[in-house]
Order: C-alpha cells, then sequence, then structure tokens
C-alpha cells in the first residue's frame, strides 16, 4: 500500500488496525443499511434490505451458480486469448524496430477509443452468442496488456543492455536473460488490468445480448424490478471478478518471489 | 593533438615482459569520435588520442567531467565506434566487443533476482560455456573479495560496495586479458571507495592482465595506476603522460607519503592548465566570431 | 531500442539523408501504416464483393458518415454533456475525498482499502442498478458514470498527495506556514501529476460509463444510436457513429491533457 513508508515499523497493532478498521467499516455499513431498510420502509424494489439479498441467494443458488458459470468460464478464457495475443504482439514489437514504430503509435491510440463501444459491431459480425462476448472481452483486455508489456520490454535500462552488448550475446540472449525478465512486474501490472477489462467486457456483452450468464440475470431481474435478484448477481460478480483479480495477484506474488523479493519496477541495482 | 611514445619504463611487476620484443596489448592512433559528423553541430568528444599500452600496465585515464574519457574507454572496448583512427587490442583491430575484454561499469547492473553467486556466473551463460567448469571459480572469486557468506544473498541485501565487489568477480570470471574500468567507485562513499581501492590494489598483485581505468579521481589514479594518462575537454585529448614511479606491492599509506602528493599536485596544476587552455580557446573563438560579425 | 552494435572501425561519417530519414521515420511510419491499411480495407471490400453489412468500405462509411453528420452531432450532444457533468462530479468528490484521505490516518485506513476494493470490482455490473435507483433518464447514467470515475480520481490523488517530498513539506512547516498554507503551496503542486494522471483515466471511463448507460436505458445519445445501427444491420452507420465518438472521445482527452498544460504552466513545471 503507498502509505506504508519503508521505515514505519508495523507491529502488531498496526497490521490490526489495517486490517479491522476497513472491513469493520464495511460490516458497518452494511449493519446501517439493514437497520436503514427496516426503519424507513424503504421500498425493497428501490433497496432491498441485505437480508433479502441474503434469501435470494440461498434459495436460489443453484440458478444464479448455474449462470455464474458462463460469466467465469467467457471471463477466464477471454482473459488467456487476451494475454497470450498481447504478450505475443509485445514480444514482436521488441525484436523490430520497424514493426514497433509502425504499430506501436497506433495501439496507443486505439487506446483512445472507448472500446466497449465497438460491442454492436461485434454482434453484427458475430451474432448473438458466447463467442461475441469473448471476442468483445479479448478485444478490451489486450489493449493494456500489449502497452503495458511493450513499454516493460522495450524500457529496460540501458546499462543493462551495454553489459549484455560487452559480453557479445546476441539480441536473443538479451532478451532472454534481461529484456523479458525485468519486463515481468509491467506484464503482470496489464495483466491485472486485463482481467478486470475482460470482465467488464463479457458483462456488457450478457446486458446487450441477453442470452446468459450473470449479466443477463442483471438485466433481466431489473427489468421484473426484483431489484434483490439483481443485488444477488452483483454480489456473485464481484466475487468473481476479486476471485481472477487475486489470483493474478498471487501469480505475480510468487513469480516475483521467484526472481527475487524486491523487484524494482524502474531502476536497475 | 599530442601523439604520446612509450612511457618511461614502469617498475616490471612481471620480470618475463619485456616491451621492446612483444607487440604492445593496445595501439589506439589518431582515435577520434565526432558525435552527429554531417549535421548543423558537431560534437568532437575525442579530439585525436593516441597512445600504447604494454601487457600487464595498469593505466588511468585521468580528467575532469565531460572531457571524453568514458567515451575513449567505449570505443577501446568496442562499445561505440570511432569516427576515424583505429585502435588495436591484441594484434587485432577492434571492430566490436570481445570476450578478451572485460569492461566493469559505474553502475554494477547486477541482476536483481540472482544471487551473488549466480550474477558472478552471469558471463558464463552468456558464453555458453559449462557452468559447473566455472562454479568453483566464482566462488573463489567472491571469497577474494571479501564476500564470504554472502555468495547466495541477493543484490538488494547487499550495499553499494558489496555490489561493485560482485561486478568485479564478474568481470574476472570468465578470464579476460584486458580490464577496462569506467569510474567503477565513483559512485561509492568516500569509505567505501579506500576500501575498493585496497582491494583492486591487492588483487592487482594476483593477476596478470592489463587495465585501463577511468576517474575523475586524481588520488586514486596515483594510487592504483603504473602510468596516468590525463585528458582535458576542448579539445578532449591527452595532455600528460605520467609514469608513477610508486613500486609495488603498494599500501593506502603510499597516500601519505610527501612523494604521492607531489605527483598529485603536478596532476592538478596540468588539469586546470588544460581548463585554462579551453577556457581561452573558447573565448577566442567567441572574440573572433564577433569581430567577423562586425 | 535495440542495442546499437559497433560499426566497423574507422567507420564513415554517415550521409545526411540517412539520419535525417531516421528521424523522420517514427512519425511517417504509423501514419503509412494506417494509410495503408485503409487502403486495404477498401480494396479489399470493393474487390472481394464484401457485403456491406459485414464490412463497408472506407469510403462508403465516409459518405454515411457526411450524409448523417447533423444527426449524429445531435446524438454526440447528450453524451458529451453527460459524460461531462459525470467527469466533474468525480473530479470534485474525488480530489475532495482524497484531500480528506490525506490528512486524516483514520479515515486514510478505513477508507482507501475499501477505494481499493471498489476498484477491483466490476462496477459495471452496477449499471442496471442505477436505472433501478435514478430510472430512464440522464441522471442515471451521470450518476453511474461519475461513480465509475470517481475511484481513479481518489486514488490516484491520494496517492499524490501522499507522495509528496516529506523534504519539501518540512522546510513549509519549519517556516511556520499553517497547514492550509502547506497544503496550496507544496502538496497541491506536487500532486497535480499525479491528479491529472488519475483525470485523463476518468475522463476515458467516464464516457464508457455514458456509453454503457446507454446500451441499457436510453433514447438518446450515441451509445444508443450505435446500438440502434447494429440491430438494423446498418454498419456503415454504426462506423459513422462510432468515428464520432472517437473524434469525441479524443476531443475531451485532449482537453483534459490541455487543461493539464495550462495548469502546469502556472505553478511551474517540475
Amino acid at each position: 500500500m503507498a502509505f506504508l513508508d519503508a521505515g514505519e515499523a508495523v507491529g502488531n497493532g498496526r497490521v490490526l488496525r489495517l486490517v479491522l478498521l476497513p472491513v469493520g467499516f464495511a460490516l458497518a455499513a452494511i449493519a446501517i443499511w439493514q437497520i436503514l431498510c427496516q426503519a424507513l420502509h424503504i421500498p425493497p424494489v428501490l433497496l432491498p434490505p441485505p437480508s433479502d439479498v441474503w434469501t435470494v441467494l440461498r434459495d436460489n443458488y443453484a440458478i444464479l451458480f448455474g449462470e455464474a458459470l458462463p460469466t467465469l468460464n467467457e471471463s477466464i478464457a477471454s482473459f488467456v486469448v487476451a494475454s497470450l495475443l498481447g504478450v505475443g504482439l509485445a514480444i514482436s514489437l521488441t525484436f523490430s524496430a520497424w514493426v514497433r514504430e509502425a504499430l506501436y503509435p497506433n495501439i496507443i491510440m486505439f487506446q483512445l477509443i472507448p472500446k466497449i463501444a465497438l460491442a454492436p459491431l461485434f454482434i453484427v459480425w458475430l451474432g448473438v452468442g458466447e463467442t461475441t462476448s469473448i471476442v468483445v472481452a479479448v478485444f478490451i483486455a489486450f489493449f493494456p496488456i500489449v502497452v503495458s508489456s511493450a513499454t516493460g520490454l522495450v524500457s529496460t535500462k540501458p546499462e543493462v543492455l551495454r553489459l549484455c552488448q560487452s559480453l557479445t550475446a546476441s539480441e536473443w540472449q538479451a532478451f532472454r536473460m534481461v529484456r523479458f525478465p525485468y519486463a515481468v512486474p509491467y506484464i503482470f501490472a496489464g495483466m491485472k488490468v486485463g482481467v478486470t477489462m475482460a470482465m467488464i467486457g463479457v458483462v456488457v456483452g450478457e446486458f446487450i445480448t441477453a442470452q446468459h450468464g450473470l449479466g443477463y440475470i442483471i438485466m433481466f431481474a431489473a427489468g421484473a424490478s426484483e431489484t434483490a435478484t439483481v443485488l444477488a448477481a452483483i454480489a456473485l460478480l464481484c466475487v468473481i471478478g476479486l476471485g481472477l483479480y487475486g489470483i493474478v495477484g498471487l501469480a505475480e506474488w510468487l513469480v516475483l518471489r521467484f526472481y527475487g523479493g524486491e523487484m524494482p519496477i524502474s531502476g536497475v541495482i | 593533438m599530442i601523439s604520446v611514445g612509450t612511457p618511461l619504463a614502469p617498475a616490471p611487476r612481471e620480470s618475463s615482459m619485456s616491451i621492446a620484443k612483444v607487440r604492445p596489448c593496445l595501439e589506439a592512433s589518431g582515435v577520434r569520435k565526432v558525435y552527429g559528423a554531417g549535421t548543423a553541430a558537431p560534437v568532437e568528444a575525442v579530439s585525436t588520442v593516441s597512445f600504447t599500452v604494454p601487457h600487464g600496465q595498469f593505466v588511468a585515464i585521468l580528467g575532469p567531467s565531460g572531457c571524453g574519457k568514458s567515451t575513449l574507454l567505449m570505443m577501446v572496448g568496442g562499445l561505440e565506434p570511432v569516427s576515424s583512427g583505429i585502435i588495436i587490442v591484441n594484434g587485432e583491430p577492434m571492430t566490436g566487443p570481445r570476450t578478451s575484454i572485460g569492461i566493469m561499469f559505474q553502475d554494477p547492473t547486477l541482476l536483481p533476482w540472482k544471487s551473488a553467486l549466480d550474477n558472478v556466473l552471469f558471463p558464463v551463460r552468456v558464453l555458453k560455456r559449462s557452468i559447473s567448469d566455472y562454479r568453483e571459480a566464482a566462488w573463489g572469486l567472491l571469497q577474494q573479495v571479501g564476500l564470504h557468506g554472502f555468495e547466495h544473498k541477493r543484490p538488494h541485501e547487499l550495499s553499494g560496495g558489496m555490489r561493485q565487489r560482485v561486478a568485479i568477480c564478474r568481470t574476472l570470471v570468465y578470464d579476460p586479458e584486458v580490464l577496462l574500468m569506467d569510474e567503477p567507485f565513483s559512485a561509492l562513499d568516500a569509505i567505501s571507495r579506500d576500501e575498493m581501492n585496497e582491494l583492486l590494489l591487492d588483487l592487482w598483485q594476483q593477476l596478470t592482465k592489463t587495465a585501463l581505468f577511468v576517474t575523475h579521481s586524481i588520488r586514486e589514479a596515483v594510487l592504483l595506476a603504473d602510468r596516468v594518462l590525463v585528458m582535458t575537454k576542448r579539445p578532449a585529448t591527452i595532455v600528460e603522460d605520467l609514469a608513477v614511479p610508486f613500486a609495488r606491492p603498494r599500501s593506502m599509506a603510499l597516500g601519505e607519503s610527501r612523494e604521492f602528493n607531489e605527483i598529485c599536485r603536478h596532476l592538478r596544476e596540468r588539469i586546470e592548465e588544460g581548463h585554462d587552455r579551453s577556457q581561452a580557446l573558447r573565448l577566442g573563438a567567441t572574440a573572433r566570431r564577433r569581430e567577423q560579425a562586425t | 531500442m535495440s542495442v546499437e552494435i559497433p560499426a566497423v572501425a574507422p567507420s564513415r561519417s554517415v550521409p545526411a539523408i540517412g539520419s535525417s530519414l531516421r528521424r523522420v521515420r517514427p512519425v511517417v511510419l504509423p501514419i503509412a501504416t494506417a494509410a495503408a491499411t485503409l487502403l486495404l480495407w477498401q480494396f479489399a471490400a470493393v474487390r472481394l464483393q464484401i457485403s456491406a453489412v459485414i464490412l463497408p468500405a472506407p469510403v462508403e462509411i465516409a459518405h454515411e458518415l457526411w450524409r448523417a453528420l447533423p444527426v449524429l452531432i445531435s446524438q454526440a450532444g447528450p453524451t458529451a454533456l453527460d459524460t461531462l457533468l459525470a467527469f466533474a462530479v468525480a473530479a470534485v468528490l474525488g480530489v475532495g475525498l482524497a484531500v480528506v484521505i490525506t490528512y486524516s490516518p483514520l479515515l486514510r485506513d478505513t477508507l482507501y482499502p475499501n477505494l481499493v476494493f471498489f476498484q477491483l470490482v466490476p462496477k459495471v455490473a452496477l449499471a442496471p442498478l442505477f436505472v433501478i435507483w435514478l430510472g430512464f433518464g440522464s441522471t442515471s447514467r451521470v450518476a453511474f458514470a461519475a461513480f465509475i470515475c470517481f475511484f481513479p480520481v481518489v486514488i490516484a490523488a491520494a496517492a499524490g498527495f501522499a507522495g509528496t517530498d516529506p523534504a519539501a513539506l518540512q522546510l513549509c512547516r519549519s517556516l511556520t506556514a499553517s497547514e492550509w498554507r502547506c497544503f496550496m503551496l507544496v502538496r497541491f503542486p506536487f500532486a497535480l501529476p499525479a491528479i491529472f494522471s488519475g483525470f485523463k483515466v476518468a475522463m476515458t471511463m467516464a464516457v464508457v460509463g455514458v456509453i454503457i448507460g446507454e446500451f441499457i436505458s436510453s433514447q438518446a445519445g450515441l451509445g444508443h444510436y450505435i446500438l440502434n445501427a447494429g440491430s438494423r444491420l446498418n454498419t456503415a452507420d454504426v462506423f459513422a457513429a462510432l468515428g464520432v465518438l472517437c473524434a469525441l472521445g479524443v476531443g475531451l482527452y485532449g482537453a483534459v491533457a490541455l487543461a493539464e498544460l495550462g495548469i502546469r504552466r502556472v505553478y511551474g513545471r517540475h
């Protein structure tokens, strides 16, 4: 977390505070929500109390989990494809100055397009089905991954590259032994954004194609004014989203441990 | 544009090195480096430098910042092309980096995800030689520089001085004949720097290599080297070639002797002269331009 | 950047033409690539007789753009307005909350983790919820978009304020300046790059939020237009609208960038 200075001693009391305060706040917020709903008699169509949401989850978990599965699968699939394509393209950008100069600025320009707006276009091309959701999600998740990975691969410190050069290392050796390892934190940073984007793509795809998945449930329930169901589906989506992000974060932590604890994102030791 | 011939013979460490018979290790003649040739404002970083270095000699290149000494070193190491002139190392003209030349930079540039030992073995991996052959040598080198017990530490667990020591081992592990060092200790604090100087003095006793050492510290140059080449900027060329008359093995106590400080004073004067002269040249050029304008 | 291989020594001086070509290459090459792609697209669409429903030729899109321009611009209006409003709300609230967080460790420890948590959650799923709460009008879209782009602003601004050079702060305090003056003179200028990077992200997110809102709840705006044209399989129209949307997005982003340049000039580069 940005606020922990290196010098601050993290005693037990502080760790406790760091965990208890935000969690406590969240729990308190939920408790207040419950109380307000019951005390102020807020119509459940507008804002159902947490207890209603829990009831929906408990009674309908088969259906909800059943619809969560396509969303989860499509998110994972699109993230994996986007990562492979993104890192792959970033790697090829590293090796050819011509390709890099031709493509990279165009990729950056593409970043400025609100890519989600292309979803209807993908529907025209690919129809209303899960392929569309995946392709939209890949399209959205691909760019942050490419940009981040390419930045990492290209911005290796010149001193390290000079060292390789003085040892008569080939371009491939320099890439394998130095460029790529130094770029790993950037690649993971891009992938963390990418996994979030992939999920957004899938959910928005489900909103507008209304076939299956939690996005479809949300739209359907919203149309039927079943707000508790909407909230239940949202909760499930949040869990999935956090879970996927957490997996990428965990993978990043493991890889960085292998690469040696403190790996400065910029700078050479 | 002063061409310098062979210096007064320094006290030879190895009596087998007979300078007259064996071809010098390093010959630079008429070496010049111009950046931006053919554009509106070319910059002459190195202006016609010539010198030769016999085998086994430790030569310091001394000069103020920005006088082109690092550029010169990069050209000797094959990392920069010369604009004109030629550099011959061990009988072959320099066309690119070589594995018989080891270069040490100011930045140790250790790979953060590798241990000290693995960092030392990095060149072995690059050169695709067998790791097992070199592991013992790498271990031994780390002992020699005083890093016993730190072989498996990561760079972030080492101090700046320790990292440079790992860098020294890395440069020596594949046994290059020529060592080029570009201000390797300039980024260290004064105490660490003294320790490194002492280390290098000790190491040099056991090495049979030729070394070029770039520095802007007069004392460091006189302490470590058999011979000091003084460079100035504008023009970036060698203005003095001084043989250091102290026998080896040397100790840090040498720095307190009167003769040592005399030599340092002399070098300082030469550097200041060069500075004044380059000032005069620049002022003269400005005055001339003003004259022509009126 | 590939490592420069030293040339054979002694090297000939590089001819002037070669070096100037190299300098202009980074600008010419991407433009040339984009142009080449357009030409290829045009050629393929015409020659291979690809159905206009699948991939209309660029010329046809341009034609459609010209024809529908008044409509498109009138549709761009609501979208732009909603975006600006959402961005403004998020900017003010976001920077405000960031200031509060900076000065209250208690609130910081309580809120910041929750903010980061919310940033990671697929907030887009809440879009229908905003429609339930605020109806089908512009309000729900603005609220949703503001909700989405609020988080990057807070997080970036908080990081910017927190990352002020402590030496500068100490200097300020040692001159017995009040906390408020310290903030205005030191923390805020130092945090400006971070704040503006958050703003740029936020502006992009605001457009996305408005578009998504229009997808699910609107009878007006570019998002609605695109969805509508798509359902009518009028692909050229879709592309034309996308073009206008891109211009809008770039324009808004550029406005933020320009604002940043202006403010930086006032506060001086650092």
